[in-house]
């Protein structure tokens, strides 16, 4: 049902006239007392002066010198979540960055959003050329949130997959994507880091044709053994099984999943398994890829939602992978099949995924600068980072939001 | 270099977050300066100036009044039941925030509660804020939420924080699997050294000087010297001795400071009657030289969302005719167009 949103007008208010005048004019009507009493000790408190407060303390200094760096331009971007601006360094207007300003979240009342904290977590601390790179984080003087992060001008991938009419790519340019997403997920991995989000529309382009892994809204660090994680995470098209089933402790191989279906996706330019609820997503995998049983995946039926229907199918074999992946050859088929092994545990890792023979084999991945593109890559840069992260936007049919429930520990 | 070595080098623990120790001594003093200066001016240019002028706080009082904060943090934080890498991730947040902030500035009896809800937030546990202000006395939600931004500014954006406690069961690993040393032995250093931990690191400057592992050797090293030299003879077999004499040498620095501030000090603390009349004066001389303007977090974040509200511009013309005609450049319109027509979405919304 359509509900139609309530529109404040906050900017209709009459303005304060106090901010208007000099911040220290205004002090002192409330200390005037003329009962004799002399006030000395101490001055009244001036809140809109000191929000006004020209001279700054180190950390106000250092966020000056951050902000300073840049020079914000154009909007790219408008949307809820953030703006998205075409900035330059100041030192070298040649070198461009992306300044995602992310708003005030009136709805949210628990502070800073959970999704931004998470993000500038964790891209603070990954360094990595298939990573999309932070600059700099700074505060403006109304307390909204910059984030200064890498251009990348040339759009998702996400795009080149759907326009099957004019973008045309085969075997060595997907051998050289998903070399690319490997190691941005290893790095990830490596860094104790799970992503949670990994889909072809999180993975920007660079002007070099170089792939970046973006959007760390729903990432955290490697849980310990004793701490529990939510099973809501990940776009449902790209889940894996044991987070369909309700899984609180997982690995590194919810990831893997996500990639192997990226994998597909390129292949057969069509997502591979998109079910319309999590139910069906469940039968899905179950007809695509096979039923988990208590034989191909031990405890499989002791986990929280594990359920199953109709009829039970076997684990699909070799032949059918080539019969659908088969442009990829043997040894990617091979590769593809390991990254959808329904047991977790037994799913190969983003180690052993760069260590796989077929990046060995013919044809040999395609050089960056010869990767296809996609003019129009602006406007997208702006679309893809106003999103609030974690969160799908409902115009891309079908991929309903995950909502977390961040109110709820963990 | 180890890789290990260069990538801890790219986190934001060793880019932003680590000092000499002269170079730290600078910055407090700097920021005691900027606040006394900051302070001055404003209490002068009052209408009714202040005179004469309070005492301000020394760097080395306002980091006796950091420590005594910290406990109390420390102290407050087991009753929000918050694991230990949380604690010490508030802990952490709190020291980092008042060396670029003065404690003359913004109130640290408040911004401890801040540092233990931003805290969580950064370690993934999102717990409510109201579940937090319930934990203290006259607290509300929103005086927490007010020093979130300001803490998140003072902490330049830095969200993670490398403690040396995983570190510690990896070295207990480590031990037992060399097998040179009897169980009970290494479970008594283990023990010991997690309290040391839990406090010592947290409490002094060793986050801003040393390395998560250095710090947890040092710990293990006050507990049971010979299980690190174990450690160091192993890491360091065929590569001379030189290398490892140099990373022995950081360590015993390392436990020199933690051996300042023992564990056994969180109980001792609050009963010593030196500290305690040390600290109700240092408090005292606080009130007296703090900043009047930000003592108040909430009224002061208002203040400051207020400053933000785009001023409207000084119109030309009458306001009738813009609002019949638009202004002329089109701004106006778009912008209602755009509040009506959310992107790309039929202006009569979706069906029903």
């Amino acid at each position: 049902m359509a509900v139609s949103p309530v529109v404040v007008h906050s900017t209709d208010a009459p303005p304060n006239p106090r901010s208007l005048s000099s911040p220290l004019k205004t002090v002192t009507s409330a200390q005037a007392s003329s009962n004799g009493t002399p006030v000395v000790s101490t001055a009244a408190p001036n809140v809109v002066a000191a929000a006004q407060a020209t001279s700054l303390d180190l950390a106000e200094q250092l966020n000056e010198e951050e902000k300073r760096k840049y020079v914000k331009g154009k909007k790219l971007g408008e949307g809820t979540y953030a703006n998205v601006y075409l900035g330059f360094l100041k030192s070298d207007p040649t070198k461009l960055v992306a300044i995602k300003k992310i708003k005030i979240q009136k709805e949210y009342t628990e502070g800073m959003a959970p999704d931004a904290v998470r993000e500038i977590k964790h891209l603070q601390e990954l360094s990595h050329p298939n990573i999309i790179t932070l600059h700099s984080v700074f505060s403006s003087k109304n307390q909204n949130l910059n984030l200064v992060l890498e251009y990348l001008p040339l759009g998702d991938l996400e795009m080149l997959i759907r326009d099957v009419d004019r973008v045309r790519y085969g075997a060595a340019d997907i051998k050289a994507w998903m070399g690319m997403l490997t190691r941005a997920v290893w790095f990830c991995h490596e860094n104790f880091v799970l992503h949670r989000d990994i889909k072809p529309n999180n993975l920007l382009i660079a002007a070099d044709g170089e792939v970046k892994l973006a959007d760390f809204g729903l990432a955290r660090s490697f849980s310990d053994p004793y701490k529990l994680m939510t099973a809501n995470v990940i776009t449902r098209w790209y889940r894996p099984p044991e987070l369909l089933y309700g899984a609180k402790h997982y690995s590194g191989a919810v990831d893997i999943w996500s990639v192997g279906l990226v994998f597909a996706e390129l292949i057969i330019r069509t997502p591979y398994i998109a079910g319309d609820t999590e139910m069906r997503q469940i039968s899905l995998i179950c007809t695509a890829i096979g039923t988990p049983t208590e034989e191909n995946w031990p405890g499989v039926t002791k986990l929280p939602a594990y359920t199953t229907e109709g009829e039970i199918h076997p684990v699909r074999g070799r032949e059918y992978y080539m019969s659908f992946f088969g442009t990829v050859g043997t040894e990617g088929v091979d590769l593809l099949m390991k990254t959808l092994i329904l047991d977790p545990k037994k799913r190969i890792t983003a180690l052993g995924m760069l260590k796989h023979e077929w990046w060995n084999k013919d044809p040999k991945p395609t050089r960056k600068q010869d990767l296809p593109k996609k003019s129009g890559g602006q406007e997208k840069i702006g679309a893809d980072l106003k999103r609030r992260p974690g969160v799908i936007d409902d115009d891309k049919t079908a991929k309903v939001a995950r909502k977390l429930d961040f109110g709820a520990a963990k | 270099m180890a890789t290990e070595d260069a990538r801890y080098k790219q986190s934001s623990q060793y880019r932003l977050w680590s000092f000499t120790p002269s170079h730290l001594a600078t910055l407090r003093e700097k920021t005691n300066t900027l606040a006394r200066t900051h302070i001055s001016n404003r209490l002068r240019a009052s209408d009714s100036p202040v005179d004469p002028l309070p005492n301000f706080l020394t760097p080395d009082e306002e980091y006796t009044i950091l420590n005594h904060f910290t406990l109390e943090l420390l102290r407050a934080a087991p009753y929000c039941q918050l694991p230990t890498d949380i604690q010490a991730t508030a802990a952490i947040f709190l020291r980092r925030f008042y060396l670029t902030n003065s404690v003359m500035t913004y109130p640290p009896q408040e911004l401890i509660k801040t540092c233990i809800f931003f805290g969580c937030k950064a370690e993934g546990y999102f717990i409510r804020v109201q579940k937090i202000a319930d934990t203290f006395p006259n607290t509300t939600g929103e005086m927490i939420l007010a020093a979130e931004y300001v803490l998140c500014q003072g902490i330049r954006f830095a969200f993670d924080v490398r403690h040396p406690f995983r570190a510690l069961e990896g070295t207990v690993m480590e031990l037992r699997r060399l097998g040179d040393f009897d169980d009970d032995r290494i479970n008594h250093a283990h023990k010991r050294t997690r309290d040391i931990l839990k406090f010592s690191p947290l409490v002094t400057d060793a986050y801003f000087h040393y390395t998560p592992s250095q710090i947890m050797y040092a710990a293990l090293a006050m507990a049971d010297e010979e299980l690190v030299q174990r450690m160091l003879r192993e890491a360091f077999a065929g590569q001379g001795e030189e290398a490892k004499a140099k990373v022995w040498g950081v360590i015993q620095n390392c436990k020199e400071m933690l051996e300042k501030e023992p564990p056994e000090k969180m109980a001792s603390y609050w009963t010593d009657p030196e500290s305690t009349k040390a600290i109700k004066a240092l408090r005292r001389k606080l009130i007296k030289c703090r900043d009047p303007d930000r003592a108040d977090l909430v009224a002061l974040q208002k203040a400051r969302r207020e400053e933000a509200v785009p001023k409207p511009k000084p119109k030309v013309g009458s306001d009738a005719d813009e609002k019949v005609f638009g202004n002329g450049t089109g701004e106006g319109r778009d912008a209602k167009r755009r509040k009506v027509v959310p992107e790309g979405g039929d202006p009569f919304g979706p069906p029903l």
